[in-house]
């Protein structure tokens, strides 16, 4: 007979508390079958990863990747944390953190001998992030209107600065705190009103035109909050997001590719070093054309993989990537925080 | 077959009351330490240490410490704490003293109408506030379409007074029930006593329920403040303007990834929260509670 006291119960449990805080039991499940961690953003992201990249992993490799659900940043960090054994092994990057990952020699080169796709993919996707890693799946940052309120949209950047000074309708653009403003937003605007990397002047000379008539958001369901409230009509934004919301009953929004070309804001695949190898075969199906026709049809973006055929409902939607502003992401990455600290003490949201 | 019994364990010897003390707040001081304080230090080290070189560095704080837009956020999030503390008093001191002398039978409706804000999520609630307010929202359509009091719509969100007011929504029934338990315990013979020997009911409130509620109003305050010191969705969905620094910490951390900088920050936002704190306590303990 064994007698169970409170002094055994506290026992085990201790052991058990233990065995959690040190990690012992995801080991121990770990050891049972092969796991792979994979990175998804939220949502139908999330969706669209589990099915179109996770489910042909899992059933070639007989091995189960785990989704992680974050952003960049997080992933990014927890990577530095332990290099030696990152816990995640696909990072979903924005394209200058892929950098950054990059120049802090924490991520392995991308090849093809590695990945056979990656030869169907174009050449300067690999290029822009220093060739440990790929651009595989992108969108545009450019104008998104309420089709009922402006019947007549800005065609460019400039008729935008224009219009919204003048007071003839609200618009919203991203506020500092979102990751992707610097790029979106500061450069993309400030290139197509004459600046560029070495100069943002225009940028902040047009926010400050536009100051009286401008909303901010901080993320991108806060947009389509102020556009269907009716606060904003107009405003800086993702094609992809702007047709998901269409496709889910939001029949009066619409998209434009500024006459400037929108900025590309990429979403780059990288493996960290000392990841599992098979996080090689992972990539592989990322970068697969039928796998990305697939991505491309739920999310709505562009997808890299040169053999893709987009579908009827895509076609009139995507813009190809060499139509856009492809972002200089090393040169915006030097002075990235300049202009994060210049938009607080002028703009100040 | 294994057989498990619970019996009734021996009574032992009972050990000393310290002793046994310890044992009790072993778990809590064990998850304190592993998921409070060892961060916070971490958190502490990395705001002294140059990311570039390893070498010792105050160079963050001199700049958070010196440069008056970095001072002008420090004293924009004092003052919004404040304000939001202040205005959440104001409005939550009569609610609860209705609670606790008028409501009677009601009290528990007005409890449950009280706290009802709190079971939806801060998320639900701030876009309620962007619903209401917006250009287009409720409020302007009623004043410019349906009263005809205005020709263009009021710009009401995006500003600082919406977001102290979705902040107050949120924070005060913690100000409500923490006074209402306190002028629960009141004697009401020490007021009517008050108003026997002449006292009318207004001199009976300033001189005698007023100060024996000041405890509640501590917690509350205490509470209200620290909430709103930190607070962080409501700013960043309505934001108007204010700049406090909870956002430059996120911002630090999402958009430029200056880690050093941000504990800097927090640490700061922790000063200024101990601070506060001891600030409120000895006022609240001077004024006799």
């Amino acid at each position: 007979m064994r007698n169970l006291t409170r002094r055994s119960i506290l026992g085990a449990g201790t052991v058990m508390g233990a065995g959690l805080l040190t990690g012992g039991f995801p080991r121990f499940a770990g050891a049972q079958a092969k796991e792979i961690t994979v990175t998804a953003f939220g949502g139908v992201w999330e969706e669209a990863v589990r099915t179109c990249f996770v489910a042909p992993f899992e059933q070639k490799t007989g091995a189960k990747a785990n989704v992680s659900l974050g952003g960049p940043p997080q992933w990014l960090a927890q990577v530095e944390a332990d290099p030696q054994d990152p816990p995640v092994d696909v990072l979903i990057m924005t394209p200058d953190l892929a950098l950054s990952a990059a120049k802090a020699d924490l991520v392995d080169d991308f090849t093809v001998a590695n990945l056979p796709n990656l030869a169907k993919t174009p050449q300067e996707l690999t290029d822009s992030v220093a060739g440990k890693g790929t651009i595989f799946d992108y969108g545009v940052g450019g104008i998104t209107f309420n089709k009922e309120t402006v019947s007549q949209p800005p065609k460019s950047f400039h008729e935008f600065v224009d219009r919204v000074s003048k007071g003839e309708f609200v618009a919203s653009v991203p506020s500092i705190s979102y990751a992707v403003t610097p790029i979106m937003l500061i450069w993309a605007m400030a290139k197509a009103l004459g600046g560029g990397v070495d100069n943002v002047d225009p940028f902040f000379e047009a926010m400050a035109k536009m100051k009286d008539n401008l909303v901010f958001w901080g993320a991108p369901n806060d947009f389509f909050n102020q556009m269907s409230s009716g606060e904003a009509d107009v405003g800086i934004y993702f094609d992809g997001r702007t047709w998901n919301h269409y496709d889910s009953g939001a029949t009066w929004i619409d998209f434009l590719n500024p006459e400037e070309g929108g900025s590309l804001n990429g979403v780059a695949v990288q493996k960290p070093k000392n990841a599992d190898p098979l996080a090689w075969t992972y990539i592989n199906e990322i970068l697969d054309a039928r796998n990305q026709e697939k991505f491309a049809d739920i999310m709505n973006y562009g997808v890299t993989n040169t053999d893709v055929k987009y579908s009827e409902k895509l076609n009139g939607r995507i813009t190809p990537w060499q139509k856009t502003a492809f972002p200089p992401y090393e040169e915006i990455a030097k002075v990235r925080n300049d202009w994060v600290d210049r938009w607080n003490r002028e703009i100040g949201r | 077959m294994t057989e498990f019994t619970l019996p009734i364990a021996p009574r032992r010897r009972a050990r000393p009351l310290a002793m046994r003390s310890v044992y009790l707040i072993a778990p809590a001081a064990l998850f304190l330490l592993f998921f409070f304080v060892l961060p916070l230090a971490d958190n502490a080290m990395r705001s002294f240490v140059d990311e570039a070189t390893g070498a010792f560095t105050l160079a963050r704080y001199a700049a958070l410490l010196t440069d008056p837009f970095y001072l002008r956020i420090m004293g924009e999030t004092v003052l919004l704490s404040a304000g939001v503390t202040v205005i959440s008093l104001i409005i939550g001191y009569p609610v609860a003293y209705f609670l606790v002398r008028k409501a009677g039978r009601w009290s528990a409706l007005v409890i449950f109408l009280l706290i009802a804000p709190l079971l939806t999520s801060i998320i639900m609630r701030t876009f309620g506030w962007q619903v209401l307010f917006a250009r287009k929202g409720l409020v302007n359509n009623l004043l410019v379409n349906q009263l005809g009091l205005l020709e263009q719509p009021l710009r009401l969100t995006n500003s600082v007074e919406i977001t102290i007011a979705a902040l107050v929504h949120v924070l005060v029934p913690l100000m409500v029930l923490s006074i209402t338990s306190v002028l629960q315990g009141i004697d009401r013979r020490l007021e009517e006593s008050a108003q026997i020997l002449g006292a009318n009911r207004l001199r009976t409130f300033w001189e005698v329920t007023l100060p024996l509620s000041l405890d509640g109003i501590g917690t509350g305050a205490i509470l209200v403040f620290m909430i709103a010191n930190g607070s962080f969705v409501t700013l960043v969905l309505l934001g108007g303007g204010l700049q406090t620094l909870p956002l430059m910490i996120y911002q630090q951390f999402n958009t430029t990834r200056d880690f050093g900088m941000a504990s800097a920050m927090s640490m700061i936002l922790l000063v200024i929260a101990i601070a506060c704190l001891w600030l409120q306590l000895r006022i609240v303990r001077r004024r006799g509670a």
